[in-house]
């Protein structure tokens, strides 16, 4: 329903209605999350009307707005930003794609490949992150090092489906017309095969990014000292809601950030000129 | 928002000038109410600046919109206080404000939180040994978090009323955070060690130079004490990233929870550790780790753990009864671990009451396995005469040794923001943390409290001096 | 195969063709799904054999897939760790789900439906989205009146937003042509979302149900810090704090196992529901 029918149209008024449709879609997204935080301010409400709750008060939206500066001022969401998506996440996903893509293409490509693999790695991808931890200390030289494993291993699956689902839709004949025309093997790789799967590697890396969030707060609890998760961890240990608060917005923000690149890259890919719905 | 001169407070209470932090957390109404009102002395020197008076009918929360109207009729918290109450001006508003708390049907029911260390052994005995029952307390099973954090959560939501909590939390709730809690005795003494790799070689503090250490929590009597062990050895404690260099008298802290140590340890992440028991214990067992140090044989009879519960429950005299039931409850359990050591071990045990998950063979080695002549090399073990054990159970909270964490917290290194310790008074620390009418009336109820070795044998037992030997 | 010819032959023959085709068929399957375990238990075996070469580390060959096995799983069944634990989990992941699918069906159908709706949530449930489901913990304490409820809340965090975008995604796949068909032939709101909407879904839902379960899995472990007294994550901690390492791993083979047979019978209702050409 949200099918682009201004693409269809001619160029310039395609233009003109994709901005005001562009303008629209803005303030309505304002206005969703102005109500956001109105719902947001009237759970504080809330919760410091309870005498037993009150002492969660600093969960309000105001006074995460006052921490911001201070947090700014101290450097503290420079450096926790800077530690867990330079050093762990993005390390995290970039691992994550390096072995999720080929392998996504052997899965894809390869019947007896993808059924020798399904059960391991349907196995091993219901692991809890977490119960990896143990191992993930024993083993890996530093802290930084079993986080970024953490992650691996919870990224990878999405990227390697997707990019199996992506080759399962292409079509055989492509690759007799490009063998008939010649076509090294490479050439059909980066001819035929990578943009097609293009559109489903970039969603499961959207998939991979979402699932390596929902991690990195976990995974930080190991012995690091610094990074979004930590920085989660000790709001929590120190009792400093405003602080939590404050990064949970600045993890809600960075991640929509990164989330809207990949939805960007995923429409730019996007055979049917279809805007994803999400 | 002008600068707020606190000086006007009388002293020998809280001279607390809010910052920008406190601003920052929208904390800066005490301002904004003694602006509106003038400089109004308060009352009651041993209320602290901000606490909700419990005498005080309605609170004014500058959270609450509704309640400016309480803060512009003067019946705001913090500082009118009893003077309205006496004008009778807040009776009338009373009924109309929901959170008069002083309305709520109170909670007779004993509901303990805590983590499964040794720690917690005189809480979980009391329910355990029927402690509770026989000073005429309906208690439910305590409830097991697994961290520092659930439980302090879970406590501040009031799903348990008490709890025990590591020595410095509480200061940092009660002073940082403004949460009414109230420390009412120690939960036990000593129980704690430093364990080293057997990989570092180490003998002494003196050789921790660039080494790995790991604290169980920031604001702990570990962090402390190891501190303390550091600065003696004339080795400086650091918070770097795991990789970064050190000078050879640096010393690398950071925090792990205490599951993680011993396999840290073994895989050489890190090179040594303090942390309570049992994981002391399970490192000597499962990752060949080595005890450097018992901390009851440096700090005779330290605190680590303490009995925390909410102010309310303290200071309103409707639950003074019921409070005092629960501290007797709490020192009977603790006179009973100390003469029946392994059956307390055997009943917290996983083979037991399955209060701690750990089999009885661990339990008791953390409680009472403190043989002189096993831990001769490095000697974890120097003072015999102190005649103290593993862990011992001795529940009067000696301000001395509050003085000295409060005095040791200003200096120890730390993550996060120690601003707060800045503006106050160790002696009000002192007086205003520790609630001692409960503790002291059970403890006279029950000589035996004095057996313990770190009691001052003659004069006064209620008074020591704190005693260090490195 | 040459066609077999009328005179009788002798019985062992048939019997072999048949054992040849059922081999061929489904033996191959039943082959390669033993044979992927076993490489990974090879694998798994290896590396815990090569980590642990270091004397220091004696005490965690426990994590072998050996000790897991003839070891852990006995051991936990004894003091009755694995059965209270799936009861304690199953009835979370379960109440969590079922609420996940609940709420998150009808607002993914409501964004994929009604433009503004769709606009206007966009930001905020993106937002949302993003928190981790543990940075809820806190607020889970203090909202709700028991654990159980606490962590089904976690879980809902976690799980609402795939089973909520996967749904939206369906309805953006939806021909609107089909509704103009079923208004044209007289269908009420009610038929145009049971007989139009719904199936047409199915596919998309379950895709974002095998994701959230996926979710859901990874938050429960570290929801179940809080005070209960039973469940999956429970006895991982309660194993993990003993050092009992091949416990926790025959914790997780069995977390494994479960969750393979749920994907499993995931699949099987996908690939009935997908009346798209392949998948």
């Amino acid at each position: 329903m949200r099918t682009d029918v201004a693409a269809r149209g001619p160029e310039g008024s395609a233009f003109a209605r994709a901005s005001s449709r562009g303008a629209r879609h803005f303030v309505l997204g304002v206005l969703g999350v102005l109500v956001l935080g109105i719902v947001w301010q009237i759970g504080t409400w809330y919760l410091v009307s309870q005498p037993e709750t009150r002492a969660f008060g600093n969960f309000g939206p105001i006074p995460t707005f006052q921490a911001f500066p201070r947090l700014w001022e101290q450097g503290r969401i420079q450096s926790a930003i800077n530690a867990s998506l330079v050093d762990r996440l993005a390390t995290g996903l970039f691992i994550a794609a390096l072995i999720g893509i080929p392998l996504g293409i052997l899965v894809g490509r390869s019947k007896w490949f993808r059924e020798i693999s399904h059960s391991p790695f349907q196995f091993i991808r219901m692991i809890s992150p977490l119960a990896w931890m143990p191992l993930a200390v024993l083993v890996f030289p530093g802290w930084n090092w079993a986080i970024v494993y953490l992650i691996v291993i919870a990224a990878v699956w999405p990227v390697t489906y997707a990019t199996a689902a992506g080759l399962a839709k292409l079509e055989p004949a492509w690759y007799k017309v490009a063998r008939n025309l010649g076509a090294s093997r490479i050439q059909i790789l980066k001819e035929i095969v990578l943009p097609a799967i293009a559109f489903d590697m970039f969603s499961g890396l959207r998939l991979a990014l979402g699932v390596a969030w929902i991690v990195l707060v976990p995974a930080e609890l190991l012995g690091v000292t610094s990074g979004l998760g930590y920085a989660i961890k000790d709001a929590r240990e120190t009792v400093d809601y405003s602080y939590l608060t404050a990064m949970v917005l600045t993890i809600g923000v960075i991640g929509f950030l990164l989330d809207s690149i990949f939805v960007a890259l995923i429409n730019r890919y996007s055979w049917y000129h279809r805007r994803t719905a999400s | 928002m002008k600068e707020h001169d606190a000086s006007k407070h009388e002293d020998g209470r809280l001279t607390f000038v809010p910052d920008d932090r406190d601003i920052a957390n929208g904390r800066h109404t005490e301002c904004s109410c003694v602006e509106l009102m003038g400089n109004l002395p308060p009352d009651d020197p041993n209320i602290a600046d901000g606490e909700p008076d419990p005498k005080l009918k309605a609170d004014y929360d500058p959270q609450d919109p509704s309640s400016g109207l309480l803060a512009l009729t003067g019946a705001g918290a913090g500082i009118e206080r009893r003077s309205f109450l006496k004008a009778g001006l807040v009776t009338g508003l009373t009924a109309m404000m929901p959170q008069a708390w002083a309305q709520k049907p109170k909670d007779e029911v004993v509901r303990v939180g805590y983590i499964p260390i040794t720690d917690a052994a005189a809480l979980l005995i009391a329910h355990d040994q029927g402690m509770y029952k026989k000073n005429g307390l309906d208690a439910v099973r305590p409830e097991l978090h697994r961290g520092w954090t659930p439980l302090v959560e879970a406590f501040q939501a009031h799903r348990h009323n008490i709890a025990h909590m590591l020595n410095p939390i509480p200061i940092w709730m009660r002073y940082n955070n403004k949460f009414p809690i109230k420390i009412t005795a120690w939960d036990h003494t000593n129980g704690s060690a430093c364990v080293v790799g057997r990989h570092t070689g180490a003998t002494s503090f003196k050789d921790f130079g660039g080494m790995q250490v790991a604290v169980p929590w920031w604001y702990s009597n570990h962090n402390i004490i190891l501190q303390v062990f550091l600065r003696d050895a004339g080795i400086t404690p650091v918070i770097r990233p795991q990789e970064a260099k050190l000078a050879p008298n640096e010393c690398n802290l950071l925090v792990l929870a205490p599951p993680d140590m011993p396999p840290a340890i073994a895989a050489r992440k890190i090179d040594a550790y303090i942390v309570a028991e049992p994981f002391n214990s399970l490192g000597e067992l499962k990752a060949g780790a080595k005890v450097l140090r018992f901390t009851g044989d440096f700090w005779k009879g330290h605190p680590c753990c303490v009995v925390v519960m909410h102010e309310a429950d303290v200071e309103d005299p409707g639950r003074r009864a019921w409070t005092q039931a629960v501290t007797d409850a709490v020192v009977e359990a603790q006179i009973w671990i100390a003469e029946n050591r392994k059956e307390a071990a055997l009943r917290l045990s996983r083979d037991g009451g399955n209060y701690l998950p750990f089999p009885f063979e661990v339990i008791d080695r953390a409680m009472n396995f403190y043989d002189p002549a096993y831990y001769s090399n490095p000697p974890a073990i120097k003072h015999l005469e102190w005649a103290q054990s593993r862990i011992n159970m001795q529940a009067w909270p000696y301000p001395s040794a509050t003085r000295f964490v409060a005095d040791e917290l200003r200096r120890v290194v730390l993550t996060g923001d120690k601003t707060f310790l800045n503006n106050l008074e160790t002696d009000f620390i002192i007086k205003d943390l520790v609630n001692y009418d409960f503790i002291r009336k059970s403890l006279e109820k029950n000589p035996r409290w004095r057996k313990d070795l770190s009691v001052p044998q003659t004069g006064n037992p209620y008074d020591r001096k704190e005693v260090f030997r490195i | 195969m040459s066609a077999v010819p009328a005179v009788a032959e002798p019985t062992g023959a048939v019997w072999l063709d048949f054992l040849k085709k059922w081999a061929r068929i489904g033996g191959t399957k039943i082959f390669n799904f033993v044979a992927g375990l076993a490489i990974l238990v090879a694998l798994w075996w290896l590396g815990v054999w090569y980590i642990t070469l270091d004397p220091a580390l004696e005490h965690f060959r426990s994590f072998a897939p050996n000790r897991a096995i003839f070891e852990g799983i006995p051991a936990m069944w004894e003091f009755g760790g694995i059965q209270r634990g799936l009861g304690a989990s199953g009835y979370r992941l379960g109440m969590g789900m079922l609420i996940a699918i609940a709420i998150g069906v009808p607002l993914g159908i409501l964004v994929g439906r009604s433009e503004l709706f769709g606009d206007m949530t966009h930001l905020p449930f993106q937002l949302l989205r993003m928190v981790s489901p543990l940075s809820w913990e806190p607020i889970a304490v203090i909202a709700f009146a028991t654990w159980d409820r606490a962590i089904i809340f976690l879980i809902v965090m976690g799980a609402v937003w795939p089973v909520m975008f996967a749904t939206a995604a369906g309805i953006a796949k939806i021909d609107p042509a089909w509704f103009k068909v079923a208004r044209n032939l007289g269908a009420k709101r009610l038929h145009v979302l049971t007989q139009v909407i719904l199936p047409a879904v199915t596919y998309d839902v379950l895709t974002g149900i095998r994701l959230a379960v996926g979710v859901a899995w990874i938050v429960l472990i570290p929801a179940e810090f809080f005070g209960t007294r039973a469940g999956i994550g429970y006895t991982i901690e309660d194993a993990r704090e003993n050092l009992f390492y091949d416990q926790m791993m025959g914790m997780i083979v069995l977390i494994g196992v479960i969750g393979y047979i749920l994907d499993t019978i995931l699949v099987q209702l996908l690939n009935r529901a997908n009346w798209v050409r392949e998948t």
